[in-house]
């Protein structure tokens, strides 16, 4: 599991992710992601375009990411996920507490907004 | 039967510790075994997930505190399906009975897990448990080959649940 964390303007976190976000990928990235963005309660977005594969302890990070940013005055969100991820997270609903958009332009205007 | 593949071409059978190490090596296993039985697109993503979610959870939730916990995984290629079948010594665990996690109404609500049952649900469209007269819980799981079959898959088979 590759992740690159990168500093776009107005103060937004871009993580691209490149891999699969099973058991073994979320093991690789989680402990670095969340000390990345959770302590100074970043606004993030994450591309998905790179991910072919999530299953439910990726589903986790994610939720738990995304409520340490909120209570922190951050935020997370989600883009360009592939078509069978993008599946897994309709199926969980993610999209109903993490934004998931289709693009980064669109994920950038939401971490502004 | 002309025409059939041998049955060891249609086969993977995978023995594995319950344990983290155990499941990063079977799962390269199963990935390479599943390259040799040319299955791509979705129905491998589906048998992938359902490999994850089934082996983490007894490697988290399952497992015998001696460490010496097992699972077997039998998978065979059939015409329009792939039958898994999991065996594991672990606690009994009937998947049956655990309810999907309530809808989340915010972030602040959200359940982080319960979601891997849900998610083995709506790929498959049977899946069987008993505990074996051995001790064993045996789960058998069934995902379409037909893509259009788990093209919704909110619309996952319950069934047979």
């Amino acid at each position: 599991m590759k992740m690159e964390i990168t500093e776009e303007e107005e103060g937004v976190v871009k993580v691209g992710l490149v891999g699969r976000l099973d058991s073994p990928g979320v093991d690789a990235i989680e402990t670095r992601l969340t000390g990345a963005v959770c302590p100074r309660g970043a606004r993030t977005v994450v591309d998905l375009s790179g991910v072919e594969f999530i299953g439910s302890l990726g589903l986790r990070m994610f939720i738990t990411i995304a409520r340490t940013l909120s209570r922190r005055k951050g935020k997370l969100i989600l883009y360009a996920p592939q078509a069978f991820v993008a599946q897994v997270l309709e199926t969980a609903s993610l999209g109903d507490i993490i934004p998931v958009q289709p693009d980064a332009a669109s994920a950038l205007a939401a971490a502004r907004a | 039967m002309a025409g059939t593949a041998p049955e060891s071409c249609r086969r993977i059978e995978l023995r594995l510790a319950a344990t983290r190490e155990g499941f990063a090596a079977a799962f390269d296993q199963l990935r390479s075994g599943l390259d040799t039985l040319s299955l791509i697109g979705r129905p491998r993503l589906s048998v992938e997930l359902i490999f994850e979610e089934v082996v983490a959870n007894v490697v988290r939730h399952g497992a015998r505190p001696d460490g010496r916990t097992t699972i077997s995984l039998d998978l065979v290629l059939q015409d329009n399906a792939v039958q898994l079948t999991f065996l594991d010594d672990g606690v009994p665990f009937d998947p049956r009975e655990r309810p999907d996690p309530a809808p989340a109404r915010d972030l602040e609500h959200a359940e982080t897990g319960g979601r891997g049952l849900m998610l083995i649900r709506s790929v498959c469209k049977e899946l069987e448990y008993a505990r074996t007269p051995e001790g064993q819980n045996r789960l058998i799981v069934l995902v379409p080959r037909d893509a259009a079959t788990g093209a919704r898959m909110s619309d996952g088979a319950r069934s047979g649940v």
